[in-house]
């Protein structure tokens, strides 16, 4: 079993915690998020042709139809394995087409301008302005109703102190995962969201696991100063977590190499937030509990 | 050895209950995408699958309650789906925020244009009596106007309508008619069928009309009141046929010619049948997936999950040896518990969903690893194979339970407050963790306390002296 000390250096690892939420913040801020159409609104259209283009032709085709799209964000794209000998492109634009004579007409003046290649519609994504907005505003529900019956499990199977840590290191791990999304410019979709509710179950689970030693060991070794049994406990579970995470590592990173564009946002919350929601677990959910299990012994005594 | 037989009972009753999800044909579905051949009792999602989603918000008049009209609008929308061939449709209720809104869920189709028509067109068919035909760009002004009330609706006596096919073409109408006893009007309510079929005395297509008895007495009164005059036929604000009547018409039937293309003579045929629509529909979202690209989507997905798995396995076969083959099988269980629920629940399996799947084998394998170094820990102070397991299996129920509920209970929160694809993630999460607690706390002790002869502790043992050999 290996000893390292954990809760030794807890300071040092608090603080670089830290560190990287007020670095993740800034990144936030100063670079915002990609988000998709989902949050956005708008519509994002895959489109194939026999023959292949430059991003410039295609933009100036846009430009065309309508000089707002100028601004339109193409990517070409493979959507992978496929038996198709086709190019294909994204194209998102802001406008979306609640009225279907003006879907209609966009779809017509596209295959006008690209009318030599048997332009293909393949995805047509379109949500409006509202829509996105509201999606935003139920993940928010979910997420803070989701936050509290897991306090409140946490709370009456171990103590408040541990639930707090818990949601503590979970917010943790989200926060810097987001500040990942946003320096590499993963794109924010539905799929991200499904993500980070993946992420939040699996930083739970790792840390409830290091939480469910401690109370045994406490029990186990009554008299033994919190810090030793915390650090003890880490321990004893520190294979368990180095190897969960690396199997769960191993197949969201092959994900991420090879699924191909629609699962890569996904693939990449995971991929970050599996090493975040480890490390978490062992530098920052337990000792942190230790602070307050401390101060709550000294208020008790006075 | 009872707990064993309850074991063993369980795990063989689980996995018949999976197996014949997957093999009885439980639905005639056709999934010809990757490993999902092999299943196919599992309902695919839009976004595997291919096809159109569309979603409408209810325009509804100010002082109405949406939840009186919704039910309305699903029993209409429903009716020309299947009208209109597409009886595969799913037609539902969403309600997100406080507000309702209606989903059309198409599978396999890539051309949405029809299914909007039909979907976005509110279907209000009347009879009017043409009082002038005038050709302009813009919408002629009505000068004197004024409205009537008939069974409480207050309709305008007088209005210019467009023709269907030529924009510049308008149709002064009375919309009312004032023969008889009291005025009257004669909408799709009268009508008791419609069929579209091919023109049997000139070109084109044609819709018949069947009226019901009012609706009949009320046409022969107009026909008979209108001769050599004409009566327009108007389907949502538009003329479709504006017809000149020769003489009285006492059969109840009437006949809307002079359409174009057998596919709008359907349309029109569909949209009357099936009722009006109360309120105007919005378009909230539309998600529309070609069958070929959902297929390449999900087939390269799949394969990475799949090659992800493989050296996952591989993994736990060289890190815990036999422990690692019964982590393995432990694994194909649960996949395949999940599959057979999946079927026999009917649930819609999402791309997100494929995610929540892949999750719980995260959870299986993590299940099994955290009993294994349990073991691995009871076997270092010593104890014999079978008691280290029994003693493994003791000490981790605690853990695997909290930690697996905790997801559990966000899964739930999640199912009940959202709608759509993120949904399709909490239910393959709360079926794959409840099966990975069962595959993990039953099969694998069942497996394990039954080959706990394979386990060699000595491996684990340091500083311990064991006797060589000496056991038999």
């Amino acid at each position: 079993m290996p000893n390292i000390d954990f809760v030794g250096k807890r300071t040092f690892f608090i603080y670089l915690s830290l560190a990287l939420i007020l670095f993740s913040v800034i990144v936030i801020f100063v670079k915002g998020f990609n988000f998709g159409v989902d949050f956005s609104g708008g519509s994002e259209i895959i489109v194939s042709f026999d023959k292949s283009y430059t991003i410039d032709e295609l933009r100036n085709g846009l430009q065309k139809i309508n000089p707002d799209y100028a601004t339109a964000k193409i990517i070409q794209t493979n959507p992978g394995g496929g038996t198709l000998e086709r190019f294909f492109y994204i194209i998102t634009v802001r406008d979306s087409f609640p009225i279907l004579e003006e879907k209609q007409a966009f779809i017509n003046s596209l295959e006008e301008s690209f009318s030599d290649s048997s332009l293909n519609i393949e995805q047509f994504n379109d949500v409006s302005g509202y829509a996105a907005r509201e999606i935003r505003s139920y993940a928010w529900y979910a997420v803070i109703i989701a936050l509290i019956v897991l306090l409140a499990y946490i709370t009456i199977r171990f103590q408040f102190s541990y639930g707090v840590g818990a949601i503590l290191a979970l917010a943790h791990d989200v926060i810097i995962t987001l500040g990942f999304y946003s320096l590499f410019g993963i794109e924010m979709n539905l799929t991200a969201i499904a993500a980070f509710l993946t992420l939040a179950g699996y930083s739970l689970n790792d840390t409830i696991v290091v939480y469910d030693r401690i109370r045994e060991n406490r029990t186990k070794n009554r008299g033994m100063d919190i810090e030793r049994v915390t650090n003890k406990s880490i321990n004893e579970v520190i294979v368990r977590s180095l190897n969960t995470s690396l199997t769960t590592f191993i197949v969201v990173f092959i994900m991420l190499l090879l699924g191909g564009r629609s699962i890569a946002s996904f693939a990449f919350g995971l991929t970050v937030g599996v090493i975040i929601g480890t490390y978490s677990s062992l530098y920052i959910a337990s000792p942190i509990v230790i602070g307050m299990v401390k101060r709550r012994k000294k208020t008790q005594k006075a | 050895m009872r707990n064993r037989r309850i074991r063993i009972l369980f795990t063989i009753i689980v996995f018949v209950f999976a197996l014949l999800g997957l093999i009885i044909p439980l639905s005639d579905n056709v999934n010809d995408i990757s490993i999902f051949r092999f299943f196919p009792n599992i309902n695919l999602g839009l976004d595997i699958q291919g096809g159109v989603l569309l979603e409408y918000s209810l325009d509804v008049p100010e002082g109405v309650d949406t939840s009186n009209v919704v039910g309305n609008v699903i029993t209409v929308l429903r009716r020309r789906m299947d009208n209109a061939g597409y009886t595969e449709a799913i037609v539902s209720e969403v309600v997100s925020g406080g507000e309702s809104r209606v989903r059309v869920e198409i599978p396999g189709i890539s051309d949405t244009q029809r299914a909007e028509e039909l979907i976005g067109s509110k279907g209000k068919l009347y009879f009017a009596e043409v009082l002038e035909v005038v050709e302009s760009t813009t919408t002629p002004q009505i000068t004197r106007n004024r409205t009537i009330q008939i069974n409480g609706e207050q309709i305008e006596m007088y209005s210019y309508v467009r023709d269907s096919n030529n924009p510049n073409l308008w149709y002064r109408v009375k919309n009312v008619f004032e023969f008889g006893d009291s005025p009257f009007q004669i909408t799709g309510l009268d009508v008791t069928d419609a069929v579209a079929s091919l023109n049997s005395q000139g070109a084109g297509f044609v819709v018949n009309l069947n009226f019901n008895n009012e609706g009949r007495q009320k046409f022969e009164l107009a026909t008979a009141n209108l001769i050599n005059q004409r009566i327009a036929i108007i389907l949502d604000e538009e003329v479709i046929i504006a017809p000149v009547v020769r003489e009285r018409i006492s059969q109840g039937r009437a006949e809307i010619s002079g359409i174009e293309s057998m596919e709008e003579a359907q349309n029109i045929a569909v949209l009357i049948k099936s009722g009006n629509l109360p309120v105007d529909l919005v378009k909230f979202q539309e998600r529309t997936l070609g069958p070929t690209l959902g297929r390449d989507i999900v087939t390269t997905i799949i394969n990475a999950g799949i090659i992800g798995l493989i050296i996952v396995m591989i993994y736990m076969i060289i890190v815990y040896r036999w422990m690692g083959i019964i982590a393995d099988i432990a694994l194909v269980y649960n996949s395949l518990l999940l599959m057979g629920v999946l079927s026999w629940t009917g649930a819609i399996l999402t791309l997100p969903g494929i995610a929540g799947i892949i999750l719980t084998f995260g959870t299986t394998v993590d299940g099994n690893i955290i009993i294994y170094e349990r073991i691995k820990e009871e076997l270092r102070i010593g104890r014999p194979p079978l008691t280290a397991v029994k003693f493994g299996f003791n000490k981790v129920f605690s853990t695997i339970f909290d930690a697996n509920i905790t997801t559990i209970l966000a899964g739930l929160v999640l199912f009940f407050l959202t709608s759509g694809s993120i949904r399709g993630f909490s239910v393959t999460l709360i079926i794959g963790v409840l099966g990975a607690m069962f595959t993990n706390l039953v099969v694998s002790r069942l497996l394990l306390e039954s080959t706990s002869h394979f386990l060699k502790p000595e491996k684990y043992v340091k500083g311990i002296v064991v006797e060589k050999g000496g056991t038999k």
